[in-house]
C-alpha cells in the first residue's frame, strides 16, 4: 500500500515535469514566429508608410548606383511634360569632410537641384530643411551650364545636426570636401545652413551627412563629365512629383509614367503605387517565410505535445481502463483527453506571446542600432496573434486525438491487470 | 435513463472461449468452453487456483471482454460480439464491478467517484450529487465525500467502490476478489455489505473469492480449474 502511494507521488512529479517540458516547448515554438512576424510586420508598415507619405509619385531609376546618365538634361525634358511639377535627380557618395581641427570624418553627401529637391518630399521631411535651400542657383544650372561645367561654383553645403554638433560646426564655418581621405584633393565649401536628418532619403546610417548642389558633387566626386573621362552627368534616382489629375487618377499619372518612359527606354520608372504593391508583395513573401520557418519550430513542439500526451496515456492506463470498464463512453475519454491537450497548448501559446513580446520590448530598449530600431517599429497585431493561437490551438486537438485514438484502443482487461 | 427495476434477468454462456495473444507463441487458454446459466437475482461464488480464469470469466460476464468463440447471452439476447461502444453502453447501465485493487479514480473526490457513472449518463447534477450522497451514506462514508482516495483507509477505499458500482442501478455485481487486500475486519465488513446490497436490490451477484466465508453466505457455488468449471453446486 504505501509503496504504492509513493510510486503514485513519484509518477505524479514526472507528469508534472512532463506538463511543464511540454508547455514549455510550445512556448519557445510560439514566440518565435510571433518575433518574426511582429518585427517584420512592422518593419514592412513603416516602409509603407514612408513610401506613402513621399511627395513625389514617380520615381526613375536603373540597376546600379549613379548610372542615370545626363541627368540634368533628362530632369529639363521630364519637367517639360504636362502636370510634372518637380522632376529630381539625387546622387549619393560617401566622400570625405574635413574641418577646421583637421579631424576627418566619413559622411554621405547628397547632390540635389535646390529648387526640385523639396518638392519631392514628403512634407515631414520637408519640415526638416530650411526654406528655400540655400545651396545658391536653385535650377543648379549656372555651375552646370549645359554639360560643361562651366559656370561659377558657389561652393556652398548645408550639413546634418548630428554631424554640426560632432565637428562642432555652426554656419558661416568652412569644411574641406574630399572623394577620399585625401586633403589634397579638396574643395572648400561654406556651411550656408544645418538641416534635420530626415529617416527616409539619408537613412539613418546618414546621420552624418552634407547636401550640396548636384553638379557641384558630381564634379567633385567623378561622377560629371571630364575632360579625360566621359562619365556622364550621373545620379541614382530622379523623383518625380506631378499635379492635377496625375495626382490622383491612375489613369492620368500612368500617362505621365509613359511619357517619361518614352524618354529613357531602358531606365525603370515606376509610380510610387506599384511600389508599394512591391513592398507589400514582397512583405507577403517574408511572413510566408517566416510562417514556414515558424512552422518547423511548431511542427517540434507539438511532436513533443503528442508525446507527452501519448506517455500520459501509457501511465494513465490505469485510471483509462477504469473508466471504460465502468462503461464511459469513449467520447467522455477522449474530450478529457482533448481538453488536456488543449489546456497545454494554449497555456503554451499564451506564454509564447509573452515571451515574444518580452523579447521584442527587450531588444527594443537593449539591443543595438539596426536590430533596436526595428524592434521599436514591431506590431503586435492581435488578428496575427491570435491566428497563431488559434492555429496552434488547432493543432493541439491533432495531437490530443492521437492519444484519444490510442486511449480507446486499450485492452481494458490488460490494462487492469 | 433507466429506473430503479433496471435489472439482467439471467447471463448465459455458451461454449465460450477465451484464448489471450491468439497466433502467437504465447497463446493462453485461459477458458476452454464454458457453458453457464445464472438467473436472476443469484448469489454465486466462484474459487479456483489462480491462473484458473476467473478474472477472465467475470470480464465475459460483465462484458469488458470479446469472447474468442461461443456467445454469451442477456436474457436470451446475444451480447457477447456486440460492438466496443454497445458493450460499453449496457456495462454502464447494467453491470456495477467491485475490483480487488478499490480503482478508483486518483484525481476524484470519492463523491466524485461515486457520481462518475452517472456523469455518464447525464443525470443532472442536482441528482447526481443526492444520490451518491446517499449511497456514501449507504456504505457508511457519510464524514468522506470530500476525500481523495489517497486519504482514505483500503477498507473505506473499497467502500467507495462499492457506492461507485451501485450508482446506476445495475443488475448485475460483479466482484474479483474485493478483499484480497483487506484485513479480517474490513473483510468480514466489505461482504457484509456486498451482501446487504444485493439483497435489498434482488440484484444478481457473482463473487470471486478464496475466502470460505464467502462461499458460506452464497447460494451457489462455482469451482474453476484450467479454464473451465470443474464444480458447481447449489445450496440445498
Ligand atoms: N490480458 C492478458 N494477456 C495474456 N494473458 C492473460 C491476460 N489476462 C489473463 N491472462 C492469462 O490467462 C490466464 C487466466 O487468467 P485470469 O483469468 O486472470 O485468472 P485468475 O483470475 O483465475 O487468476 C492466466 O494464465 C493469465 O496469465
Ligand atoms: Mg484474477
Amino acid at each position: 500500500m504505501k509503496e504504492r502511494r509513493l510510486s503514485r507521488g513519484r509518477a505524479l512529479r514526472h507528469s508534472r515535469l512532463q506538463l511543464a517540458l511540454a508547455v514549455a516547448a510550445i512556448a519557445a515554438a510560439v514566440s518565435l514566429p510571433v518575433v518574426l512576424i511582429s518585427v517584420g510586420g512592422g518593419v514592412s508598415a513603416h516602409e509603407l508608410a514612408n513610401l506613402q507619405s513621399a511627395g513625389s509619385q514617380i520615381v526613375v531609376s536603373t540597376s546600379g548606383l549613379h548610372s542615370i546618365a545626363q541627368s540634368h538634361t533628362l530632369a529639363q525634358q521630364i519637367l517639360r511634360i504636362g502636370s510634372v511639377t518637380a522632376a529630381s535627380p539625387i546622387l549619393s557618395v560617401a566622400i570625405d569632410a574635413f574641418n577646421a581641427t583637421g579631424s576627418v570624418d566619413p559622411v554621405l553627401a547628397e547632390g540635389v537641384i535646390p529648387a526640385e529637391f523639396l518638392p519631392t518630399v514628403s512634407p515631414v521631411e520637408r519640415a526638416l530643411f530650411p526654406s528655400p535651400l540655400p545651396l545658391g542657383e536653385p535650377t543648379d544650372l549656372v555651375h552646370f551650364d549645359n554639360g560643361t561645367y562651366g559656370g561659377p561654383a558657389n561652393y556652398s553645403v548645408i550639413i546634418s545636426t548630428p554631424y554640426a554638433q560632432h565637428a562642432n560646426l555652426t554656419v558661416g564655418d568652412r569644411i574641406l570636401l574630399a572623394p577620399s581621405p585625401n586633403p589634397a584633393l579638396g574643395v572648400e565649401y561654406n556651411i550656408t545652413g544645418v538641416f534635420g536628418v530626415p529617416p527616409t532619403v539619408i537613412g539613418p546610417t546618414g546621420a552624418f551627412a552634407v547636401m550640396l548642389p548636384l553638379s557641384d558633387l558630381q564634379v567633385l566626386t567623378g561622377y560629371g563629365p571630364a575632360a579625360t573621362s566621359p562619365v556622364p552627368d550621373g545620379s541614382d534616382t530622379i523623383q518625380v512629383s506631378v499635379t492635377g489629375a496625375a495626382a490622383t487618377h491612375p489613369a492620368a499619372l500612368q500617362n505621365v509614367v509613359d511619357a517619361i518612359q518614352q524618354l529613357v527606354p531602358k531606365y525603370s520608372v515606376s509610380t510610387l503605387s506599384q511600389q508599394v504593391q512591391q513592398l507589400e508583395a514582397a512583405s507577403g513573401v517574408l511572413t510566408g517565410f517566416y510562417v514556414a520557418l515558424s512552422s518547423v519550430g511548431l511542427t517540434i513542439g507539438l511532436l513533443f505535445l503528442a508525446l507527452v500526451l501519448l506517455r500520459r496515456v501509457e501511465s494513465d492506463r490505469r485510471s483509462i481502463g477504469i473508466r471504460r470498464a465502468i462503461g464511459l463512453p469513449g467520447r467522455m475519454i477522449a474530450s478529457e483527453i482533448l481538453r488536456a491537450g488543449l489546456a497545454i497548448s494554449v497555456a503554451g501559446a499564451l506564454i509564447g506571446i509573452l515571451v515574444g513580446w518580452a523579447v521584442v520590448e527587450g531588444l527594443a530598449t537593449w539591443a543595438t542600432s539596426t536590430v533596436q530600431e526595428a524592434a521599436q517599429l514591431a506590431i503586435f497585431s492581435p488578428v496575427v496573434l491570435t491566428e497563431i493561437a488559434l492555429g496552434v490551438a488547432g493543432l493541439s486537438l491533432l495531437a490530443g486525438a492521437l492519444a484519444a485514438r490510442s486511449a480507446l484502443r486499450l485492452e481494458i482487461g490488460e490494462a487492469l491487470r | 435513463m433507466n429506473g430503479p427495476e433496471y435489472r439482467v434477468p439471467s447471463v448465459e454462456l455458451a461454449g465460450v472461449t477465451r484464448t489471450y495473444l491468439e497466433g502467437t507463441a504465447e497463446e493462453v487458454h485461459a477458458l476452454r468452453g464454458i457453458d453457464l446459466t445464472i438467473g436472476s437475482g443469484e448469489f454465486v461464488s466462484v474459487e479456483g487456483p489462480s491462473g484458473c480464469g476467473k478474472t477472465t470469466l467475470l470480464n465475459l460476464l460483465g462484458l469488458l471482454d470479446a469472447p474468442t468463440a461461443g456467445e454469451i447471452r442477456w436474457d436470451g439476447r446475444s451480447v457477447g460480439a456486440l460492438t466496443d461502444r454497445a458493450r460499453a453502453r449496457l456495462r454502464l447501465e447494467g453491470v456495477g464491478f467491485i475490483f480487488q485493487r478499490f480503482y478508483l479514480l486518483p484525481t476524484l473526490t470519492a463523491r466524485e467517484n461515486v457520481e462518475l457513472p452517472m456523469r455518464a449518463l447525464r443525470v443532472p447534477r442536482a441528482d447526481r450529487v443526492e444520490r451518491a450522497r446517499e449511497l456514501l451514506r449507504e456504505v457508511g462514508l457519510t464524514e468522506r465525500e470530500r476525500s481523495y482516495p489517497h486519504q482514505l483507509s483500503g477498507g473505506e477505499e473499497q467502500r467507495v467502490a462499492v457506492a461507485r458500482a451501485l450508482a446506476n442501478r445495475p443488475g448485475l455485481l460483479l466482484a474479483d476478489e474485493p478483499t484480497g487486500e483487506l484485513d479480517s475486519g474490513n473483510t468480514r465488513a466489505i461482504l457484509d455489505l456486498l451482501v446487504r446490497v444485493r439483497e435489498a436490490r434482488k440484484a444478481t451477484l457473482i463473487l470471486v473469492s478464496h475466502n470460505p466465508e464467502v462461499a458460506a453466505r452464497a447460494g451457489r457455488h462455482l469451482t474453476m480449474r484450467d479454464g473451465a468449471v470443474a464444480r458447481d453446486l447449489r445450496e440445498a
